[in-house]
């Protein structure tokens, strides 16, 4: 990893010869570059731009192996809420996103503050065990909380899921305490000098301050829940009235008996909202993504 | 102020701050664990709870089914994993290289991350149909004649690494992050030097990312073996008959090739309600995460002692 | 540190835990004593729901009608039908705590599990207390809907399996009558395209193919599930050799990675895409219920049915098939146990209302008089139906209380078996009775 400065010593001779080489060099790998990078585009693209094109096939024509739709049947999207309850989907997905996120953010700030903010014996204890949650299957506790919601009388609803977030969310925790450890400590300690409790510090020092870490983990926290298939198919898959968008695509096919075509075009339909809202904040999130990757 | 006095009252005050949360860690974690060992020494099945001592443990041993679906997980953390990290980082360094697009191509690889599991699985199961399929069809149009992908059972595991390839994005990012970070002055320096671009990557850039790389590894295999969504949804709808009302779906299609462990143990525990045996599972389930837990535990413990 | 008080606090949680049972969400069937007078107006107003499993829009609309039918004799009791619901759906909701009042599925196959841990609640207080008679149940239909003395069920209607085949592509032949048959006009009437896939299937011999299930084909060659003492007979059953014998050749014959490509192309099995109506399959294993089906979607389509191609070695097999019900029951924890009664009730016993759902799903009705109704529509179709469930030799899976991981580890085997991924038939049928054994003894069978 040590290297020297000394440049090579050049002749003037071949000179002019070595650099032309190097702007065609330059020039090839520029092209060798952006060539790889735009055919990795189109695989990256391409199952999305097949997943469209099959979405407005006729039903004849997605039994058959041609790529391109001979008519444009984009009735086919109609025909997805015509033959299922896909809207009820939509709305007991954005329930358990929305109110999971909300739910999130206003259990899971607090502890990540004290975790960051405060000096106390069993400090590191705490973010190991935070951890060692985040990185817990949820299969493993299954059955025993499957148990408590029982006995709650709960199970066939999405409340299993969005309860336990008021207890604060171990990911997002995780994720707010790096960030906040980011905010120098002089702020707070000014906060602290100037008589502020440590909920007036909260509120008006470090919110304010930890703004894109908080949208980072909304952002977050609102995708898991509207693509978690685990949770729902475990809890509300008995109950179809609790169905979410995940539950429903996939037992679309089968339980619509229907084609690719449509099967497609509710895949469109459960992909469109993240997409839209990915053009709308992709900078919070790959920011957010960034957060993640840091090494403690 | 002294010292001391004043450590003990910001711990009063952590402990009010963190209450909501040790709640949660106690009602959704410690009790869950503990009830999870009681359980696997009975026979449940949520009406009747009867001790069988070790028989759960026993038919462990010999259901191969289990055994069949920990050898897929196994798999799965060997071949998706790296293939996986080295992708990520094989585009994260495509990434650096571009001098124009940057922005544009970033946003195009990470796109497909974000496609919702469910969506994107039932997507790929499309794309790889054998006999409707865009893939084979645009395989056969060069001459080859594909697989038949997750109707096969040498085949299905591949396609569901495809998968995991195409949605890699958050991975890419991260290492997009570190790789930037690396500073430029070391690259001249060794460029001066001599140095071939797979000399400079192994001598500067690996050593930098390494912490990066270490962590993306390692959650990537504690995600790994909970590996449930897209196997299940690819089996589901691969098998496409199994799954008409009536009909019991049997998870792993085709021939048990894409049966993970959490998935038997979902079958086993929320489907047959062999509940006490579904506890058993889950202790392998929870033994395997642990210990790669544990790697993770050490290198955050490392880096806390260094930052205090 | 903290931990040890928590662990306390969690281990006195668990012991209060480990007697959770289902809890009762509803008086128990037949645990109130009744009004006297049991006029239908004399039942209190009530919502209920009823979950079914019929999803073909001609089955949802004609379980509609029959519930009309309901309301005009108990208008103050409304229904909330749900429809495509899947067996392992009501077992949950009745484990989680959350029942509807009314479940009906198309098979058998979980009865005896929910009769034995009380998933359903037993009929025989009520079916005494309204003095029901189930004298009229054939006997096969008996069987299937009680476990251990316990009838936690009523049958409904009931589904048998033949054979299905097109007039047009059969060009005069006649319906096979043994496997050897079967196998012989499968090859003459498939078409290969030039590049050697296949156009027109005779017949598909994978399992993998819709109703080409282990326990249709059972029926086919007379072959066992289970012992007297519920352990599995697959292995020792030479039955189950022949049937698989008889398939591998037949798959080996058109060869796997082609039916497989083949059968991949086709439609969906409930939709008006049938490969059957769209002259892509020759012969098939089919339901009573696609009689309704190809009346609904595919009219014009010529075609025959007749009982299932039997085991060359037992020809008096032949004229049997297979059968087995919907079912339908009040699931414990039901929160209006006796207007849900009273809707098993009319459903499963009202001769019109099982002449009506018979004549629209054209599923056999369960009972004497509803089979001897004036107003049963019968055709030739349906007349073959009729007599392959009347048909002493027609069998049915039995109750078990593992039946459908019995079913999954047999289909699973035979799935690797057509793909010849089995090397040694004995030894794999063996295995499976390892696995099945194995498994019944954990569940302290």
């Amino acid at each position: 990893m040590t290297a020297t400065l000394v440049a090579p010593p050049t002749r003037a001779a071949g000179r002019r010869a070595r650099e032309r080489r190097g702007r065609t060099r330059r020039m090839l790998y520029w092209i060798a570059t952006h060539a790889t990078a735009v055919a990795l585009g189109i695989a990256f693209i391409g199952p999305l731009v097949f997943v469209l094109l099959t979405a407005v096939m006729s039903d004849n024509q997605t039994l058959t192996d041609e790529l391109w739709p001979h008519s444009w049947n984009w009735g086919n999207f109609g025909e997805v809420f015509a033959k299922s309850p896909i809207l009820l989907w939509l709305r007991n997905t954005m329930i358990y996103a929305v109110a999971g996120t909300l739910f999130t953010l206003v259990s899971s700030i607090p502890v990540a503050y004290a975790l960051a903010r405060f000096r106390f014996p069993g400090r590191r204890l705490a973010f190991l065990l935070v951890i060692t949650m985040m990185m817990l299957p949820p299969q493993v506790v299954a059955v025993p909380i499957y148990l408590i919601w029982a006995r709650l009388d709960l199970t066939g609803t999405l409340l299993p899921l969005i309860l336990p977030m008021l207890l604060g969310d171990a990911f997002s925790i995780f994720l707010l305490r790096q960030f906040l450890l980011s905010i120098p400590r002089e702020y707070t300690d000014a906060a602290r000098v100037d008589g502020c409790t440590d909920f007036r510090t909260l509120i008006r020092v470090i919110l304010p301050m930890a703004r894109p870490g908080i949208a980072a983990v909304a952002l977050f926290q609102f995708f898991y829940c509207w693509n978690d298939y685990y949770g729902p198919l475990l809890y509300a898959a008995t109950n179809v009235d609790s169905w979410t968008l995940s539950v429903g695509l996939a037992s679309f096919k089968a339980l619509h008996s229907v084609q690719w075509n449509l099967t497609m075009a509710a895949t469109l339909l459960v992909m469109a909202p993240v997409i839209i809202v990915f053009f709308f904040a992709q900078k919070v999130f790959i920011e957010g993504v960034t957060l993640t990757g840091v090494k403690g | 102020m002294a010292g001391v006095p004043l450590r003990r009252r910001e711990g009063f005050r952590a402990l009010l701050w963190l209450s909501p949360w040790l709640v949660g860690f106690g009602v959704f974690f410690a009790y869950p664990l503990l009830a999870t060992v009681y359980f696997s020494f009975f026979n449940y099945d949520l009406f009747s709870l009867k001790f069988n001592g070790l028989a759960n443990y026993r038919y462990f041993m010999q259901d191969e089914r289990a055994w069949l679906s920990i050898r897929n997980t196994a798999w799965l953390v060997v071949v998706m994993v790296p293939a996986q990290v080295l992708f990520a980082l094989g585009v994260a360094q495509l990434v650096t290289k571009l001098k124009s697009g940057v922005g544009f191509f970033r946003t195009l690889f990470y796109l497909p991350s974000l496609v919702p599991v469910t969506a994107g699985t039932v997507a790929f199961v499309f794309l790889l149909n054998p006999a409707t399929g865009p893939v084979n069809r645009i395989l056969s149009l060069v001459g080859i004649s594909g697989p038949d992908w997750f109707g096969d059972k040498d085949w299905s595991k591949p396609g569901l690494t495809l998968l995991a390839m195409w949605s890699v994005g958050n991975i890419m990012v991260i290492f997009l992050a570190a790789l930037l970070d690396v500073p430029r002055h070391l690259y001249e320096a060794a460029a001066i030097d001599g140095a071939g671009a797979w000399r400079q990557f192994r001598s500067i850039t690996l050593p930098t990312i390494r912490p990066v790389l270490m962590f993306s590894a390692v959650t990537g295999v504690i995600y790994t073996l909970q590996y449930f969504t897209q196997a299940m949804i690819a089996s589901r709808v691969a098998a496409g008959v199994t799954d008409a009302p009536g009909t019991s779906f049997v998870p792993g299609y085709p021939e048990m090739s894409t049966l993970t462990l959490p998935q038997w143990l979902f079958q086993t525990g929320f489907r047959d309600y062999a509940m006490g045996y579904a506890c058993v599972l889950a202790l392998v389930l929870f033994a395997a995460s642990m210990a790669f837990t544990l790697i993770l535990l050490r290198q955050f413990r490392g880096f806390e002692e260094v930052a205090e | 540190m903290r931990f040890v008080p928590l662990a306390a606090a969690g281990l006195a949680v668990l012991t209060l835990a480990a007697c959770t049972a289902g809890k009762e969400g509803g008086p128990a069937l037949g645990s109130q004593s009744k009004p006297s007078g049991t006029a239908p107006t004399a039942l209190p107003a009530a919502s209920i729901e009823l979950w079914h499993g019929f999803s073909a829009d001609s089955e949802v609309k004609a379980f509609t009608d029959a519930i009309a039918g309901f309301n005009q004799k108990y208008p103050q009791i409304k229904v909330k039908l749900v429809k495509g619901v899947q067996d392992e759906q009501i077992t949950q909701a009745v484990r989680g705590g959350r029942p509807p009042d009314v479940a009906s599925s198309f098979t058998t196959d979980s009865v005896a599990t929910w009769c034995k841990s009380g998933v359903f609640q037993d009929l025989n207080p009520v079916i005494k207390q309204d003095g029901v008679d189930l004298s009229g149940l054939p006997p096969v239909v008996n069987d299937y809907t009680q476990y251990e003395g316990k009838r936690c069920v009523m049958p409904l209607l009931t589904d048998a399996y033949g054979l299905y085949y097109n007039k047009a592509l059969m060009k005069g032949k006649q319906p096979p009558k043994t496997l050897s048959e079967l196998t012989k006009l499968a090859k003459e009437l498939t078409v290969r395209n030039p590049d050697g896939t296949i156009k027109v299937a005779g017949f598909i011999p994978s399992g993998q193919y819709y109703e080409n299930t282990a326990g249709h084909w059972g029926a086919m060659v007379g072959a066992k599930w289970t012992n007297p003492d519920g352990t599995s007979a697959i292995g020792s059953d030479p039955a189950w050799k022949t049937l698989l014998n008889w398939q591998k050749e037949l798959v080996d014959w058109y060869g796997y990675a082609n039916l497989d490509k083949f059968r991949k192309s086709l439609g969906d099995e409930f939709s008006g895409k049938h490969p059957f109506y769209q002259g892509k399959v020759a012969m098939g294993i089919d339901g009573e219920w696609r009689v309704a089906m190809i009346a609904n979607e595919a009219p014009k389509l010529d075609y025959g049915t007749a009982p299932m191609p039997v085991d060359d070695a037992k020809p008096d097999l032949y004229g049997s098939g297979f059968t087995a019900g919907t079912v339908i029951g009040v699931p414990k924890g039901a929160k209006n146990p006796e207007a849900a009664w009273a809707l098993v009730k009319y459903l499963t016993t009202d001769t019109d209302a099982l002449v009506t759902l018979a004549n629209a799903i054209r599923n056999v009705p369960t009972t004497k008089a509803a089979l001897e109704s004036p107003a049963l529509k019968k055709d030739e179709h349906f007349q073959t139906f009729l007599d392959i469930f009347a048909n002493p030799k027609t069998s049915t899976i039995p109750a078990h209380v593992n039946s459908v991981f019995n079913q999954e580890a047999l289909q699973g085997f035979i799935t690797s078996w057509e793909k010849g991924s089995v090397k040694d038939l004995d030894a794999g049928l063996k295995g499976v009775d390892k696995t099945i054994d194995a498994k019944f003894k954990l569940s302290g069978g």
